[in-house]
């Protein structure tokens, strides 16, 4: 435990490692959620409660999930020291808080270059269930429901509720697993 | 058996289990509500296409994650959890590296053969897939947080001649 601190103590600072891969994830996952907006908003209303984008989501699943990785090997790279499992699941786990905000305020700032991106959205979605075989009732039900939804997941606290956990925690593990795989070897470190 | 970094393995724990309870879905809980309103798939919506066609259904509610990333999830927390036991191997961090990214690579050619028409993957293949690629990458950790030693006993006076983990 007395290595693991003196190690975890005299190390560089991981912020740098954090911030970079935070930033390169985040306009991945911005740019492939607007792909996917996009990509719905211009497809024909099928009637089918899912969406055409999924193609893209097929692809990329979980790539999100990777920037913890990412940070660990630029830190370990960079540094060339070794690090903890323990700093490995921090420098992820801010990996994965830094890629939700960048996210968010990417979208933020989107709705200023597109601000009926929403409403165009939410457009799509009503004619998709107006060409679905769903009773009137359930169709007008459906169409409240997911128009709520959509406004309100341009909400900055919305999106972070939603995006926070999910990516903190799962950066949080593929910085430990980027801590296994880059981390300089220290014998003494169990 | 030796546990160390014990507070990290129980919070890895405690936050897998989470993953796994939200990963299942409304249906779990028998919520009724559209499964694009469920607070289980708001959760997964930036980290999976969460489509209900690739995903297995409880309760007639589709899980909240592909068939492809339950498999991830539960075969990570599974090696995860037996991690003590698997702690009696001794598994070399390069052999690991290299089956995981095999894995990668499989799951990798899958998706493009299933894309490209070269076949057609189903929700049992997708899972199994996923669960292997899991299953290694949680093999990582094996020696991390426990270590096995075999104290000797008899004519060797308790000392120890063995440690299985080195």
């Amino acid at each position: 435990m007395e290595e693991s601190q003196q190690i975890s103590n005299s190390n560089p600072s991981y912020w740098a490692s954090v911030g970079i891969a935070g930033l390169i994830f985040g306009i991945i996952v911005f740019v492939l959620g607007l792909i996917v907006t996009y990509l719905t908003i211009n497809s024909e209303p099928t009637g089918s409660m899912l969406s055409p984008m999924q193609f893209v989501g097929l692809i990329v699943c979980l790539i999100g999930a990777f920037g913890g990785m990412l940070a660990t090997w630029h830190y370990a790279r960079e540094y060339d020291v070794p690090f903890t499992l323990g700093t490995g699941a921090l420098i992820g786990l801010f990996t994965g808080i830094v890629i939700a905000i960048v996210n968010i305020l990417l979208s933020q700032g989107w709705h200023l270059i597109d601000p009926k991106m929403t409403q165009h959205l939410i457009d799509h979605m009503v004619a998709n269930i107006q060409a679905s075989n769903m009773a009137d009732q359930q169709k007008q039900q459906t169409i409240d429901m997911m128009a709520k939804s959509l406004r309100n997941r341009n909400q900055i606290g919305t999106q972070l509720l939603w995006g926070l956990p999910m990516f903190g925690i799962l950066n949080l593990l593929t910085g430990m697993i980027g801590a296994k795989m880059f981390s300089k070897k220290d014998e003494d470190n169990f | 058996m030796e546990f160390r970094n014990s507070w990290l393995y129980l919070l890895v724990s405690g936050l897998l289990i989470f993953i796994i309870i939200t990963a299942l879905g409304g249906g779990l809980f028998g919520q009724t509500a559209p499964f694009y309103m469920q607070w289980q798939h708001k959760l997964f919506a930036g980290l999976c296409h969460q489509s209900p066609a690739r995903s297995f259904w409880i309760n007639g509610q589709p899980m909240a994650v592909c068939s492809r990333c339950l498999g991830i999830y539960s075969g990570f927390a599974l090696s995860w959890f037996l991690l003590p036991a698997l702690s009696l191997f001794s598994l070399e961090n390069t052999s690991v590296r290299n089956v995981v990214f095999m894995m990668v690579l499989l799951n990798v050619i899958d998706v493009v053969g299933n894309v490209l028409g070269f076949w057609q993957n189903t929700l049992v293949s997708r899972l199994v897939l996923g669960w292997l690629m899991g299953w290694t990458a949680g093999l990582f950790f094996t020696g991390d947080f426990f270590k096995i030693t075999i104290k000797s006993i008899g004519n060797h006076h308790g000392r120890i001649t063995a440690d299985i983990k080195q």
